[in-house]
């Protein structure tokens, strides 16, 4: 095992653990920090696979944008008004066979397909393939996605503001 | 300049209505900040659409690639068959809009209109790419489009509960569905190193048998799908959605959405799957997925789930809901067929689909202006009180069962007809049976409205003249077709040209 | 160069970077303490050394010296790591800002940044928006309505800002073409500073600063009559320490990145015409660095010391309705300026 298995596998690690505490923990504000920790993890496969840019905004938008408002919402409901938020796990039984279902077909498929393996280079900065990308190859998505935020935003006005 | 910023800018003159969309979308955003006049909103969204309508005629002879990339392929593909559905789409939303000015559900919400117009553009934006979208990304990005504006547009009457409700039940199974189908689109592309729908298919040429990977990846990718013409594994928050939302949503959600779903499904079938076509029209399919096997099976399920579901419904608007679910099926046993008969029947259908449920749905939004309920006791005898309401109302629904001399009659046949010439009998007979079945339903909406005595005294209501008119230019046409429907099948063929093989 | 002597160099490079942010913020409490006294007309710490310089260390001494108290309604894990994580993000978020040009020893290219690397803006911009958690942690584990309060204040209050002060930094990019923090340093050689070149950029992006800081006009957070201390109210001792330590340590990454980003960084205009050595423009260089910062932390305590507080409605319009577009003029005005100049 060299460095860099050994690497992978403390990320993967990292991101399997806290996930499952972020599902078995009763305490919510805990199920939010092992979130973090799993975005952290997910983050640091995405560095290994060389995809840098990625990384960054998986921190920025997973841990810097939706994990804290997930947390706000908590906190502001939780601590301040004294309703106590506790996740609880309903149907055990029926989810766990479903569940346990789909992960026999996952992996089932992981260990009969004929994976195309190729060697790849690992880039040296994604950065600047990927700005090319997203303003020539695919510019018309680009402008959609500005058209979907603009929609995302009107929407989230219109619930938002008081009659 | 660089290659793909070249193909970008040869691109636009095919994008005419959907930049046309986008640029009316802003404009009623400007509008509405700077001057804060709802009543001319309606209008700018019609001459909008209008405009757009005439924008889709010119193109309607293109048969192209847009954004093309080295491969040839294109992100979008312009042809006759897209064009047809995006008239379809602007056709309800037409009529949407001018259900809007008669609603009065809406009354409550007049300072917030232009939020909904603006979401009503954005929907047709999104159902517009999905019609034409050859690639996966953008079919990802249309389908969220879509889904994030009727999220809104679904809960917009904030104050009632019914209606928030409903929107947080389609926020949640749309989350979850769109993750799905985003999962099966990450392996599809694993597989095939591609996200362009017409490179897929000469990729895919070398499977020659089923392969479990891609049964999984078709049956996620069909959960989004699925969920947006809620067919039936996936239909579970149609009738709390429809049920709650705003009518004129909900007879829009019932009508385009789910033709741009279906369109969806038909080109990711027909550029996906299809490896050639033979003399009489019938397709020859890519060994990967069996598509005939799959549909037949959800198309048996979402019409007898539907049809059977709607038999004890005591709310009209719950009642369509569940109707709309078992035409859906009807649909979806169309497609089955996987021949160019069975999509003469899907076109047909719709044509028809869309006049005959937006009449109902028309209706529905009339008498709840008048009576203010939807429940199906309190329709007692108001087929006295407003006759030309009652008489409509029997047209529409007897188009819906699929009896003639209605244009429903002719929508069902010419599925029938493909069925039966494609040998599926059993899946025809299913669909007859399954029509009987309706005929109850419907049925029992007439009943209250003619042989149920009111429970109080009641006077007649009242209708204004254009109210009168814009039922009579959405039920004249049910009948008329149901006699005379060369036009529609004339307009079916020109339109049956997709790209592609 | 072998993968060893690569760190020892990092190594290296850290320390003396750890070393001049403590050694800073030690003497930025003095500062702020002495132009506070100056402001209010009143001598300043003037007891403990030659005009109080020793001052800082008698401080965190005390500090040492007090108990450690975690309230009764605490949580406790998350009450300590609160600070630490704080303190951490603080520390490692100067990683990236370059101090000089690359220096030479022994033949050996050093950059004076500890990290070099390609998307340097990208890197502060995800650990400040990892750095509202230490505040929004130490809130909640409190246990205390005063702590809850300050908490949410401070993040919500950081997160509005986050956005405009990524849309100034964008017409920055735009011009530098890099993300990485030496490149946009070169990209202002002369007088071609983005402060100048994009002056509403600039005022946007000082604003922004001033917020995520949590300094006046906008320390709602630890608005004193209101919330008592806020989220740190229920911190003593070394975690409080850390706070501190950590509030001062991101004023000078403020600072820092004001330098780099709008004021030309360790460029000074026109010194390459002098004909100087080498070894004595760059010293020059990273003295000027060092100038410039300390203008940029004066100007801090200045304002801090002369301007009122805003409340929060202000504080939140502001943010969303008057820093945001402007930012965004910002970037058109950029990206025009830079059609116009190719």
């Amino acid at each position: 095992m060299n460095l860099y298995d050994f690497i992978f596998y403390f990320f993967a690690a990292l991101t399997i653990v806290s996930a499952f505490f972020v599902v078995t923990t009763k305490n919510i504000i805990y199920a939010a920090f092992n979130l973090l920790l799993t975005f952290f993890g997910v983050a640091g496969i995405y560095v290994l696979l060389g995809a840098d840019f990625l990384a960054i905004v998986q921190l920025i938008i997973y841990v810097g944008g939706i994990l804290i408002l997930m947390l706000f919402g908590v906190m502001l409901t939780n601590k301040i008004t004294n309703v106590q938020i506790k996740t609880e796990a309903s149907f055990v039984i029926p989810a766990s066979i479903g569940v346990g279902l789909f992960a026999g077909v996952l992996i089932a498929i992981l260990l009969k397909t004929e994976w195309r393996n190729s060697p790849a280079d690992i880039p040296i900065s994604t950065l600047v393939p990927i700005g090319k990308l997203l303003m020539e190859e695919w510019a018309f998505v680009f402008i959609l996605l500005g058209v979907l935020l603009l929609i995302a935003l009107i929407g989230a006005a219109s619930i938002a503001r008081k009659e | 300049m660089s290659q793909p910023l070249a193909y970008f800018f040869d691109s636009l003159y095919l994008i005419k209505p959907e930049t046309s969309i986008i640029g009316f979308l802003v404009l009623i955003l400007l509008y509405d900040l700077i001057f804060k006049k709802e009543k001319w909103l309606p209008y700018i969204s019609l001459f909008g659409l209008v405009v757009t309508l005439f924008l889709i005629i010119e193109q309607y002879g293109y048969n192209k690639f847009a954004f093309q990339s080295s491969t040839n392929f294109g992100m979008m593909a312009i042809d006759p068959f897209g064009a047809f559905f995006k008239i379809i789409i602007l056709l309800s939303s037409i009529i949407v809009i001018l259900f809007s000015i008669l609603s009065k559900e809406l009354d409550v919400a007049r300072d917030r209109m232009g939020e909904y117009y603006t979401l009503i553009f954005g929907m047709i934006l999104g159902m517009f790419l999905m019609v034409s979208a050859s690639d996966l990304i953008l079919i990802y990005i249309a389908v969220e489009l879509v889904s994030l504006s009727s999220f809104v547009l679904a809960g917009f009457l904030k104050n009632d509960s019914r209606s928030s409700e409903a929107s947080l039940k389609y926020i949640i199974f749309g989350g979850v569905s769109s993750g799905i189908m985003l999962f099966g689109i990450s392996i599809l592309y694993g597989i095939t190193g591609t996200t362009n729908l017409y490179e897929m298919n000469s990729l895919l040429q070398n499977f020659d048998s089923t392969n479990i990977l891609m049964i999984l990846t078709m049956i996620l990718i069909f959960a989004g799908i699925g969920y947006k013409i809620s067919a039936v594994p996936f239909h579970f928050w149609t009738p709390d959605v429809y049920e709650g939302a705003p009518v004129t949503i909900t007879a829009y959600l019932s009508v385009a959405s789910k033709a741009a779903g279906i369109v969806l499904l038909i080109r990711l079938i027909k550029s996906t799957f299809v490896s050639q076509k033979d003399t009489f029209g019938y397709w020859e399919m890519i060994p990967a997925f069996d598509w005939q096997g799959f549909l037949i099976i959800i198309s048996i399920l979402t019409m007898t789930i539907g049809n059977f579901s709607a038999l004890w419904q005591s709310n009209v608007k719950r009642m369509l809901a569940y109707s709309s679910i078992a035409h859906a099926g009807y649909i979806l046993a169309a497609i089955a067929v996987l021949s160019d008969q069975g999509l003469v029947g899907v076109m047909v259908y719709f044509i028809i689909y869309l006049l005959m449920n937006l009449g109902a749905f028309l209706i529905v939004i009339v008498i709840k202006n008048k009576i203010n309920s939807e429940e199906l006791e309190d329709y007692d005898g108001l087929g006295y009180r407003m006759p030309l309401v009652g008489v409509a109302f029997t047209i529409f629904l007897i188009s819906l069962t699929g009896i003639p001399p209605t244009a429903g009659f002719i929508g069902k046949l010419y599925v029938f007809i493909a069925l039966v010439d494609a040998k599926m009998l059993v899946l025809a007979v299913i669909m007859l049976l399954n029509s009987v079945v309706s005929l109850y339903y419907y049925v029992r909406i007439l009943k209250h409205l003619y042989l149920n005595k009111p429970k109080a005294e009641t006077t007649d209501i009242e209708l204004s003249f254009s109210l009168k008119l814009f039922i009579l230019v959405l039920a004249v046409p049910n009948i008329i077709f149901g006699l005379y429907f060369a036009p529609i099948l004339e307009f079916v063929k020109t339109s049956l040209i997709i790209l592609g093989i | 160069m072998s993968i060893w002597l690569q760190i020892l160099i990092s190594l290296v490079q850290i320390l003396f970077t750890a070393s001049i942010i403590l050694v800073t913020v030690a003497y930025l409490v003095y500062f702020e303490r002495k132009i506070s006294a100056w402001a209010q007309n009143r001598i300043g710490p003037n007891r403990v050394g030659p005009y109080g310089l020793l001052q800082p260390f008698a401080d965190v001494l005390k500090l040492f010296f007090k108990e450690d108290i975690v309230p009764h309604a605490a949580n406790k894990p998350i009450h300590t790591l609160a600070p630490i994580l704080a303190l951490v993000i603080a520390l490692s978020t100067f990683a990236v800002i370059p101090i000089g040009p690359p220096i030479y020893i022994f033949d050996l290219k050093i950059p004076l940044v500890v990290a070099d690397v390609n998307m340097g803006i990208l890197y502060i911009l995800a650990l400040t928006s990892v750095g509202v958690y230490a505040i929004t942690f130490s809130g909640w584990s409190s246990g205390s309505k005063y702590s809850l309060l300050g908490g949410i204040r401070s993040s919500a209050q950081m997160i509005s800002y986050e956005i405009s002060m990524g849309f100034s930094i964008a017409g920055v990019l735009i011009f530098s073409e890099s993300l990485r923090p030496m490149e946009i340093v070169n990209s202002q050689a002369g007088f071609m500073w983005n402060a100048f070149v994009q002056p509403i950029g600039f005022i946007t992006f000082v604003v922004a600063a001033f917020a995520e800081t949590n300094r006046l006009p906008f320390d709602l957070p630890e608005a004193e009559p209101e919330l008592v201390g806020g989220y740190h109210t229920e911190y003593s001792s070394m975690k409080f320490a850390a706070f501190f330590l950590a509030e001062y340590a991101n004023m000078i990454i403020a600072a820092g990145l004001i330098v780099t980003l709008y004021l030309g960084g360790w460029q000074i205009p026109y010194i390459e015409n002098l004909g100087l050595s080498y070894t004595l423009t760059t010293s020059l260089q990273i003295l000027g660095f060092f100038v410039k910062m300390a203008a940029v932390l004066f100007f801090i305590i200045w304002v801090r010391w002369s301007l009122p507080r805003f409340r929060y409605d202000q504080l939140m319009n502001i943010g969303w309705k008057v820093m945001f577009p402007l930012s965004l003029l910002n970037l058109i005005w950029v990206a025009i300026l830079v059609m116009l100049m190719n």
